[in-house]
């Protein structure tokens, strides 16, 4: 590799290590605090670093990649290779600049073989890429999933071809494209479709002998496992016979031999479980049991993949098991042992050390953002989601106490001023008595300080950010946060006043720039305080240390980006004032409560038994 | 007889003439009164939301919610009386016999996309299902007044919306037969809605008749519609036939005896070319085969992405070029047909993008070209605009409808309009799009800027029509006879509400290039802009 590679991957490296809050355990609060600040000195400095790598070194490689010789395109995989290997995923972004330019140049040279392998690998890069908007509805993500489909899509067209193509390493690309299509739709009939028909060509003895070298049962169980994963659909009655028959194939193959065995992972005892549960062949009672069994063996502190999986995806099942039965939900014994089993969820999830915060891990972490199911009388989404951005999140968390404190500051000046401004709020305008109506407001925007980039935690992307600026297919992905959050926080009764925030505070006022569409200032009763964010958000990136003249600016644009009702109020000294002592303070006080989220007491959470 | 007698019976028929002309003076007066009578309630009723609906947003005028709901009533009012009084000019032109139609060359094809682009929205707001067939199309362009037919079926598919439950089913069937010179050009609009009584149906082409129901009482509309459509179907001597009964529904056919154009489509720029076309309807890879069987080109047709990599990989096995894929309606499965452009105008710069569609081009124009599409056929499509549409797509330097500019930098306008909110407004307009805008408030004061700038300044000219001191036309005839070397060439546009034939006409003779509309659409005026630009 070419040193600026290798300067570029320790760099990221560096800076992955360093944003991680766990890193100065031990520590008290001061020095913790300090050490903090110096790491985001640091990774400030090694990300303009990194974005001169890019820029002028890795960029004018890829512009002029025709004429390069081949030991620079070696080098150039070698490089793309270390920064995404499946479990750190360093930089898939990179990543998938360097194969979509390798691509491109196959291409030029009509080299099909390489263009088959490159959009595979492309293919590969993408799906990493897309998982970032995994949770967003489709409306919105479709078309990302797409996109990876027709990489896909075009390298297993060549199928047809198998026999004339040489190249045995070509033909496993071929094979592996065509399964991976099923990773690029939602659609389940099709996911078995594309899976069955995958199934069927590993199994073909003919196409076996024209690629002998190939791993065809590695094949055989990656493909079976892909077709499992369609378990859940078996309840649904949905599939037709046929389709069944082969899920359930492929359910076999992958569990049957992991529960017949002496010490079986709880990892594939659940599915195989579920595909019992699925197919009637034992009812829901002994599926609970059997459920809240696994659940409750697993100690919180078990950090491998089956610890994890026991600890944290089997309470989101559970979850969704007793919310989509109304009989459960009124079970007192089963919300009791839900409550538990989130409580002990919340704990593995907070106390988990930070060499396990992988892929896997991220994954979770959306698993339970997504899926969180608020039950009456037990843990809020607004209890738990605080504490995982201030554990998973820390800088998120901060920048948005900040813009919390900014909006309360701003709100109060403008209640007391004319106190009818957010009545178009429903909440605040039934609130007869000023006093309680003041204490609301404040708390309210404080909330959605905390909670207008909610959509974020579940993106890599804003990892991405500290390491370098975003591609343009990543910013496309970034822009979701908005709808992402919108549809996290609308479904929980405890966070649905924030979702409008979480919305609109990227869209200008006039309606003319800014994202998503979906937005409509006028429809939203709560946009007096989305517009109070939208300039909130923008002060706290713009600000430089000269408020007054930044509120001139925003004052020029009254009416455009900003609302002029909002902006009016900047023409307040004291308001001023007392917004820019909070742009200025060093968060010292939101610090404090990470570090004790970080190194505090475990939260308590044990499991109770419902037998 | 004697003289006396004649006298007598002279006087008598006189008499009776003149009675005669009193019955009919008095009819006249009554048709006259129940017309205003109507006409007063019609405007009175959104005249009355437009006052009432402004009173309750003064009063309110601090809580924006109520603000803006009273203004979104306020602009349906305001649409509503617009359509109230281009009905009543286009009766008054009607019975006054000053109404003329012109008679120009227009596809039938056009006639079709555009007729739809205007009712789609309806249809697919009240969630019905619609089919456009057609049958026995051999001519595809003909003379006649093709904004007054779209006007017609505009007319009778809107009130096919109006008085079908949501959910409904709309059908417009189009044939065409000879009639020794002329061609029969018919559509069968049917739907399956409320239908209308046998007593209704023998009133239906008076004016203010509408249908009233317990079901259709909210329906808006005017009721001159009708009335309207029967007219000028009988000055285009057509024929208008409805056959309805209550709640079965109506059909109606019409039909236009026209000329048509005969004309040729040269097909050498298409030889030897290879076409992959992506088309799910089953209808219209039907289409594709009857119009492109026998043309020296080869197709294949595809349903999905998945099919169409499937084809060129095919091709580039046996080491062939595929020079062209159409992009129509793919299997739902298949994903947005942008993404499909976007990635395969990446993938393969070679490949031209001809997107078939019933948008409105102007609606996804920019989306499109943003996606790699170098052209668009409009849909429904016949065998010669398919041609055509080919032909565009492989003359080569020649630019196709997706080549529009992607605003007015460097253009500099006239701006000429004495109303103060009108010119304002279409500033606005030409600002936002980066034109350079300079402004006169009468005719008078346009010539002099126009003679005062250096020639070649102005790239177009707006022109308000009516206007103190110096109407448009005189204007524009005597920059045009001015001597300049600026004066033929620059774009002259009358910007008028006025927008019957003859005014028209009298426009193109005082010189001016084209008119448009008011009020001013924006997307009208940007594009007639670009296309001026192209």
């Amino acid at each position: 590799m070419q040193p600026y590679q290798e300067r570029y991957i320790a760099n990221t490296a560096e800076i992955r290590s360093l944003s991680d809050l766990y890193r100065h355990a031990g520590a008290d609060f001061d020095t913790w605090f300090q050490r903090q600040r110096e790491d985001r000195a640091r990774i400030a400095r090694l990300r303009e670093e990194n974005l001169a790598l890019l820029q002028e070194q890795l960029f004018p490689v890829l512009d002029e990649l025709h004429s390069a010789p081949e030991e620079t395109l070696r080098e150039l995989t070698d490089f793309a290779a270390q920064l995404m290997d499946w479990k750190t995923n360093l930089d898939c972004g990179v990543y998938v600049a360097v194969h979509d330019a390798m691509l491109s140049l196959c291409r030029f040279r009509r080299d099909r073989d390489g263009v088959i392998r490159e959009l595979y690998l492309l293919g590969m890069g993408m799906y990493y890429l897309r998982r970032t908007v995994e949770g967003v509805d489709l409306r919105w993500s479709g078309t990302f999933y797409f996109q990876n489909e027709l990489l896909f899509s075009e390298a297993a067209a060549y199928l047809r071809y198998f026999e004339e193509l040489p190249n045995e390493e070509t033909k496993g690309y071929i094979i592996r494209s065509l399964a991976n299509i099923s990773l690029c739709t939602r659609e389940s009939k099709r996911r078995i479709a594309i899976s069955a028909r995958t199934l069927q060509i590993l199994q073909d003895e003919h196409y076996r002998a024209l690629a002998p070298s190939l791993p065809w049962d590695a094949f055989l169980r990656r493909t079976h496992q892909q077709m499992s994963a369609n378990r859940s659909e078996l309840s649904r009655g949905s599939l037709s016979a046929e389709e069944l028959a082969t899920v359930l194939d492929s359910c076999y193959e992958v569990f049957k031999p992991e529960e017949s065995a002496a010490n079986p992972s709880i990892r594939w005892l659940w599915p195989y479980y579920e595909m019992e549960y699925s197919c009637g062949y034992v009812d829901q009672k002994t599926t609970l049991e059997r459920l809240e069994s696994l659940i409750s063996r697993t100690p919180y502190d078990q950090y491998d993949v089956s610890g994890l999986y026991g600890n944290v995806q089997l309470p989101i099942y559970y979850g969704r098991l007793v919310a989509g039965d109304e009989k459960l939900r009124a079970d007192p014994l089963r919300l009791r042992f839900l409550e538990g089993a989130y409580r002990k969820m919340l704990k593995a999830l907070l106390c988990c050390p930070t060499q396990r915060l992988d892929d896997y891990f991220v994954y979770l972490l959306d698993l339970v953002i997504t899926d969180f199911r608020e039950m009456e009388g037990g843990l809020l989404y607004s209890d738990v989601m605080p504490l995982l951005m201030q554990r998973f999140t820390g800088e998120l968390y901060i920048r948005s106490r900040r813009a919390g404190a900014l909006l309360r500051c701003f709100s109060e000046a403008i209640f007391d001023r004319e106190s009818a401004f957010f009545d178009d709020i429903p909440f605040l305008c039934a609130i007869a008595d000023p006093a309680q109506k003041r204490a609301a407001l404040l708390d309210y925007a404080e909330g959605c300080g905390l909670y207008h980039d909610f959509g974020q935690i579940k993106m890599n992307l804003a990892r991405t950010q500290q390491t370098r600026s975003l591609f343009e297919n990543e910013f496309q992905m970034y822009r979701l946060h908005t709808v992402s959050g919108y549809d996290d926080l609308r479904k929980r009764p405890s966070t649905e006043r924030y979702a409008d925030i979480a919305l609109g505070h990227h869209r200008w006022y006039d309606g003319s720039q800014g994202y998503p569409e979906e937005y409509v200032r006028t429809d939203s009763a709560c946009r007096q305080m989305t517009d109070l964010t939208a300039l909130v958000s923008f002060l706290i990136d713009e600000y430089e240390g000269d408020l007054p003249a930044l509120a001139q600016r925003l004052l020029a644009d009254g009416g455009r980006q900003f609302s002029p009702l909002v902006t009016a109020w900047l023409t307040d000294e004291s308001l001023l004032a007392a917004l820019e002592e909070i742009l200025r303070c060093d968060g010292r006080d939101w610090y404090r409560s990470v570090y004790e989220s970080a190194f505090g007491a475990a939260p308590e959470g044990e499991c109770f038994s419902t037998s | 007889m004697t003289e006396e007698q004649i006298r007598i019976e002279a006087l008598e028929r006189e008499l009776l003439q003149l009675r005669q002309q009193l019955e009919e003076a008095k009819a006249s007066n009554i048709a006259k009164e129940t017309f205003l009578s109507n006409m007063s309630h019609d405007i009175r009723t959104p005249m009355n939301a437009i006052i009432g609906m402004t009173a309750l947003a003064k009063k309110h005028i601090d809580e924006k919610a109520r603000v803006a709901d009273a203004l979104n009533k306020i602009e349906t009012a305001g649409a509503h009386l617009l359509e109230l009084i281009n009905g009543v000019l286009d009766m008054s032109r009607i019975n006054s016999g000053r109404m003329s139609l012109v008679s120009e060359r227009f596809a039938l094809s056009d006639l079709l996309h555009e007729t739809m682009a205007i009712v789609r929205p309806q249809l697919e707001q009240k969630g019905h299902r619609y089919t456009l067939s057609t049958e026995n199309i051999a001519a595809e362009s003909f003379y006649g007044d093709s904004l007054r037919i779209r006007q017609i079926l505009v007319n009778i598919l809107t009130n096919a919306v109006k008085y079908t439950p949501d959910g409904g089913q709309i059908d417009l069937r189009v044939s065409e037969s000879m009639e020794g010179e002329l061609c029969r050009l018919c559509f069968v609009c049917r739907d399956n809605g409320v239908g209308m009584s046998e007593d209704f149906l023998g009133r239906i082409f008076e004016p203010f008749e509408r249908v009233n129901s317990t079901t259709n009482s909210k329906i808006e509309g005017t009721g001159l519609g009708m009335s309207i459509v029967k007219k000028l179907v009988e000055a285009m001597h057509g024929t208008i036939d409805i056959v309805s009964a209550p709640g079965e529904g109506t059909e109606v056919t019409l039909v236009f005896p026209l000329p048509v154009e005969a004309e040729t489509v040269q097909t050498e720029a298409l030889r030897g070319k290879r076409l992959l076309i992506l088309e799910a309807d089953e209808a219209l890879r039907a289409a594709y085969r009857q119009y492109l069987d026998g043309q020296p080109l080869d197709y294949q047709l595809v349903s999905s992405a998945a099919e169409a990599f499937a084809a060129l990989a095919d091709a580039d096995i046996a080491g062939q070029e595929v020079h062209a894929l159409l992009i129509g309606r793919a299997r739902q499965d298949s994903g947005s047909l942008f993404d499909i452009a976007r990635y395969l105008s990446r993938s393969f710069p070679a490949l031209r993008l001809l997107l078939v569609s019933d948008d409105n081009w102007a609606e996804i124009e920019y989306r499109a070209e943003r996606c790699g599409v170098r052209g668009f056929l409009p849909l429904p499509f016949f065998r010669k605009s398919l041609l055509k549409g080919l032909n565009s797509l492989f003359a080569d330097g020649e630019e196709t409808a997706g080549a529009a500019a992607a605003d007015l930098e460097g253009m500099r306008i006239l701006l000429v309009e004495d109303n103060f909110i009108n010119r304002e407004i279409a500033r606005e307009i030409l600002s936002s799009a980066h034109a350079a805008v300079d402004e006169a408030e009468d005719g008078l004061q346009a010539l002099d800027r126009f003679l005062s700038a250096e020639p070649g300044t102005y790239d177009v000219i707006l022109m308000d029509i009516q206007m103190p001191v110096m109407d448009g036309y005189t204007a524009a005839g005597r920059i045009r006879a001015s001597g300049r070397s600026d004066s033929k060439s620059v774009a002259i546009y009358a910007m008028t509400a006025n927008t019957f034939a003859e005014d028209i006409a009298r426009a193109r003779s005082a010189g001016m290039d084209g008119h448009l509309a008011k009020p001013i659409d924006i997307n009208i005026l940007l594009q007639t802009l670009r296309q001026l630009r192209r």
